[in-house]
């Protein structure tokens, strides 16, 4: 056994943060405030000043992570542009002309999901069918685009309300960046061309192209999809996830736009993929996701343009990514975040959210110098775990959707599915179970939004209620929307809370 | 579809498992079902083992409405703080307590603070801030207070208690309730032609017992499970050597530890269980390595009171039913598997067998998706604690054959990694988060001598005098709150002492 004792003659000395936008300002700026001003020095090298910009989403979980570094919500919301997030509104995606509200939050007033679910399901084969937003704060809100905080020990219905951001992410990175140079991150402007590996097949510097050499212990690696250090350099595999995810183009456009934004991202279903529209403070950003095998990107840019009723600002904007995760986000001395980690289309805006994870991940499981492959294992372990239930969440979007209107619909309706998915939808379908792997993001609330939004009715009535007695639920149940009613109403239209909140009139 | 509910659920066999089943879907399905029936015969003895708890069964009782001092008096019941391990690590005894280790600092686990203090030249025990470790110590206890901030409300507690006694209570508790008991010998299992449900149990006497779910609480002989419906079981002897045990019980000598002690021996361990009347013991040993005859006398030589009877043998083999949920048939207790009672596990994996069932409800058709669900469910907990209890010989340093075996085996690839990743960084994985938590994986790990190669580096961010005084300051609150507590025969004394 060894003893222990030499932690800190092994600790890291440097970090150096390959690529800038919101992956590596967030490293760097939870980075800063997590290490403090201690020995180990923090590089962030990005090949220019401007960040690629555009609308984004997060979860509500982002808020503790602002909590973390210290930024202020009202900040925030003047830095970036910001809207609440409340909800997304699905169009199309069951049925043409069809639609459902997936909100944050959790549903009734006071009540475990699974007596709120049974009772939901066993109303509605009652004949009593009623859409999920009455049953949540959050979605009411949504709705009725009202939005407020409320004290920390409100006991009324509004202490369910959970809410995230739309965003500029351009903006957000130059915010956090500022968060992380005060704490003494060091900003280094360069084009990284090469990394030399030294003979334990570590990294052990990065070339810029102006010739300097940058070495470092640790290296994070958010330089997208490409990953430049753990793909290029230590030449880590990609697990691609298209035969379920075959959507593998975007093509993005800023609009201006007239009236309130909404505290709602809208999701809308299209022939060869789907289109979001996210609201800011000012404007809203578009995008089409698509799949090039059953559109051209001439005719996507066309569509979104089409579609997009509000002015568009610029020219549009075109990605290609193919959907997968790094075979390992950990290798050697070397962490992927962000597009380096893996890509997932914004359905569900998991992009932020999973940045966020993995540093969480690496506070826990920091390493010193040796880089025990065991810490890494255990890393990619969690990782690998998440993505396959983010994904798992993604493909039932597309795998249970009922439309057999185009050849995309017909291929994601007929494709097999991932084992974990099946044996979910299954459950779901035959017995109303949702089932709960490891480390899920989404919880059963939003897994039942989905499944009955698209479509997917169990088929066997609820015994739970039964075992409860029918009366005493129902009598618990009836009067909770009008609970939700008279608690959403008290709030203000999101527009004055974002005018007073940000202090913009 | 609602024609197709439940209408009646057979529960096959007594003992704990069947009893605290029908307790269970009594108070819980029983409004839903026409009607609940328990086949046991008393020329069947029940096994008994598993008079030590885990703190679940306390939301077990609640959740049935128990009144803890009635359940405590009826049960002959002592409460517990956790397991003291002696003889497993060769230098020192150590404890495996229901509370934490203090709270994290700056993120931080408590037992990181503790590795980065000791590196630093400190020479406190990480024990010391353990509240049930220095109770238990002490001999003393109280239940925690409702303030999970204060150290005194910290910590967790269980029973040890009579299994027949708990079985008999819950049995009243049942009845009470509707519950049918039938005497019987099940003689024959009648399944339906069609799908291969169970249909009925057959009796002695040409009686039969129909029903549209059956629990299969036989013990051992797993009568539904495995010898009709042949469901298969998962051999883990390979992991868990150990295939005997002797139990007996002897008079209680002095007050009753709020714990419960485990004696490594030459080849196995001895388990010790103060009850209010009398101290359960048992050797748990690997007949590959020692006779019962040797066995025995280790035992009555190890006892700390006289013997109350000659010890009673057992025979088993480690591991678990490939389905504890087949068809129309639920498999709880020694039925569905067997982990020896090192960690005090086999009523937790009951309690949890039902809480699944109920959740899992099914209706006459008993969806497969639903069963599939719960065997997915239950394989991970019986895994996890599987994996648990192969800590404990695969760490200890012990002498012996047995001991030996147990260091040089192969172990399952998740134990593997979660060895090596303590031992990398004092990192521990999780893989069901309802099983074992953190202090339980370090408590086993630093008590058998496993300390990482280095701890958290986060933990170097914390300046140095600055933890010194926050771990002196903790614990001194962790000594001068177990001193607070009354004694634990003392507080019996006062509150819960059975009728003698």
């Amino acid at each position: 056994m060894t003893e222990p004792g030499q932690g800190a003659a092994r600790g890291l000395r440097s970090i150096v943060i390959v690529g800038g936008d919101v992956a590596g300002w967030m490293a760097a700026a939870a980075l800063a405030r997590v290490l403090g001003p201690a020995a180990c020095e923090l590089i962030l090298v990005e090949p220019n000043e401007s960040t690629t910009g555009g609308a984004d989403g997060a979860l509500p979980n982002l808020r503790a992570f602002h909590a973390l570094l210290g930024i202020e919500e009202r900040e925030f919301l003047a830095a970036t542009h910001a809207t609440i997030k409340l909800a997304t509104q699905f169009h199309d995606w069951g049925r043409v002309g069809e639609g459902f509200l997936h909100a944050f939050g959790p549903y009734g007033v006071d009540v475990k999901h699974e007596l709120f679910q049974a009772y939901w399901l066993a109303r509605r084969r009652a004949g009593r069918p009623s859409p999920l937003e009455e049953w949540s704060v959050t979605g009411l809100a949504a709705t009725l685009g009202r939005f407020g905080t409320r004290p920390a020990n409100d006991s009324s219905a509004l202490r369910h309300l959970s809410y995230a951001y739309h965003f500029d992410a351009g903006l957000y990175a130059r915010l956090l960046r500022t968060h992380a140079e005060k704490r003494g991150v060091r900003r280094v402007e360069g084009e990284v061309v090469d990394v030399t590996l030294n003979d334990k097949g570590r990294v052990e510097s990065l070339r810029l192209r102006d010739g300097r050499a940058i070495g470092s212990d640790f290296f994070i690696d958010c330089s997208g999809p490409d990953a430049r250090v753990i793909a290029g350099a230590l030449r880590t595999g990609y697990e691609d996830w298209s035969q379920w995810l075959p959507c593998n183009r975007a093509v993005t456009i800023e609009c201006e736009s007239t009236g309130d934004p909404t505290p709602v991202t809208e999701a809308t279903a299209r022939a060869s993929g789907w289109q979001w529209r996210i609201p800011l403070r000012r404007g809203a950003g578009c995008g089409h996701v698509y799949c090039s095998l059953y559109l051209s990107d001439d005719e996507a840019a066309s569509e979104l343009l089409a579609v997009a009723g509000d002015a568009p600002l610029g020219d549009p904007r075109l990605l290609r990514f193919t959907a997968g995760r790094r075979a390992n986000a950990w290798v050697a001395n070397c962490l992927a975040l962000g597009d380096a980690a893996g890509v997932l289309e914004p359905l569900e805006a998991t992009g932020i959210h999973r940045v966020q994870t993995g540093l969480g991940r690496l506070f826990a499981l920091f390493p010193d110098r040796d880089f025990d492959p065991a810490i890494s294992a255990e890393y990619n372990r969690l990782t690998a775990l998440e993505h396959a239930r983010v994904r798992d969440f993604l493909v039932l979007h597309y795998a249970a959707s009922q439309r057999d209107d185009a050849p995309f619909w017909r291929h994601c309706r007929a494709m097999p599915l991932p084992e974990t998915l099946t044996h979910k939808r299954d459950l779901f379908a035959r017995a109303g179970r949702i089932a709960q792997l490891e480390e899920e993001t989404f919880v059963p609330a939003s897994w039942l939004a989905i499944y009955t939004g698209l479509g997917v009715w169990p088929e066997r009535p609820e015994p739970i209620i039964d075992i409860v007695g029918a009366a005493a639920v129902a009598g618990r149940f009836d009067a909770m929307p009008e609970t939700i009613r008279k608690a959403v109403a008290t709030l203000p239209a999101h527009a004055t809370y974002l005018a007073e909140a940000a202090g913009i009139a | 579809m609602a024609g197709s509910a439940v209408r009646r659920i057979v529960i096959v066999g007594g003992g704990s498992a069947g009893w605290m089943a029908a307790a269970a879907l009594s108070a819980l399905v029983g409004r839903r079902v026409e009607e609940i029936v328990l086949v046991e015969s008393a020329q069947i003895g029940t096994i008994g083992v598993g008079e030590a708890t885990l703190p679940t069964l306390r939301a077990f009782n609640a959740t049935l409405g128990l009144d803890e001092i009635e359940f405590i008096r009826k049960t002959r019941a002592t409460f517990k703080l956790g397991i003291e391990f002696r003889g497993w690590n060769p230098d020192r005894t150590f404890f495996h307590g229901f509370s934490d280790f203090g709270p994290d600092l700056r993120g931080v686990s408590p037992h990181q603070l503790w590795l980065r203090s000791r590196a630093a030249g400190d020479e406190r025990s990480y024990a010391d801030y353990s509240i049930s470790t220095v109770a238990a110590g002490l001999g003393r206890f109280a239940p925690p207070l409702a303030d999970r901030g204060s150290v005194l409300g910290s910590y967790s507690y269980a029973f040890q208690f009579d299994a027949t006694a708990y079985a008999a209570y819950l049995r009243a508790f049942a009845e009470a309730r509707g519950v049918k008991r039938i005497e019987g010998r099940i003689v024959d299992v009648r399944l339906r032609s069609a799908d291969g449900f169970v249909e009925a149990v057959l009796l002695q006497g040409e009686r039969s017992v129909s029903g549209d779910l059956f629990i299969d609480c036989s013990g051992f002989a797993a009568l539904l499970i495995e010898r009709t419906l042949h469901a298969g079981f998962d051999d883990w002897s390979k992991w868990l050597p150990c295939d005997r045990a002797l139990a007996v019980a002897c008079a209680r000598s002095g007050e009753p530890a709020p714990f419960t002690s485990s004696i490594a021996h030459r080849a196995g361990w001895q388990w010790r269980i103060p009850l209010q009347h009398r101290t359960g013991n048992g050797h748990v040993f690997c007949s590959s390595y020692v006779g019962e005859d040797e066995a025995a006398q280790t035992l009555l030589g190890n006892l700390d009171g006289e013997a109350l009877a000659a010890p009673r043998l057992l025979k088993f083999t480690a591991g678990v039913r490939r389905a504890s949920w087949m068809r129309n048939c639920v498999a709880l207790g020694l039925a569905g598997g067997f982990l020896e009672p090192l960690e005090s596990t086999s009523i937790h994996l009951v309690e949890s067998g039902i809480g699944r069932l109920i959740e899992l409800f099914p209706d006459r058709g008993c969806e497969p998706k639903l069963a599939q669900e719960y065997n997915r469910l239950m394989a991970r907990s019986y895994e996890s604690i599987r994996d648990f209890i192969i800590l404990h010989y695969r760490a200890s340093r012990r002498e012996g054959e047995l001991w030996r075996y147990c260091r040089n085996m192969t172990i399952p690839d998740g134990l593997r990694h979660q060895i090596e990743l303590f031992q990398a960084g004092g990192v521990v994985a999780l893989y069901d988060s309802g099983a074992f938590a953190e202090p339980s994986w370090v408590s086993l790990y630093f008590g058998l001598g496993m300390f990482p190669r280095r701890h958290d580096p986060m933990a170097d961010l914390i300046e140095e005098a600055a933890l010194s005084r926050e771990l002196q300051r903790r614990g001194r609150i962790v000594a001068g709150a177990a001193q607070s507590l009354p004694l634990h025969g003392a507080f019996i004394d006062k509150y819960c002492r059975a009728a003698t």
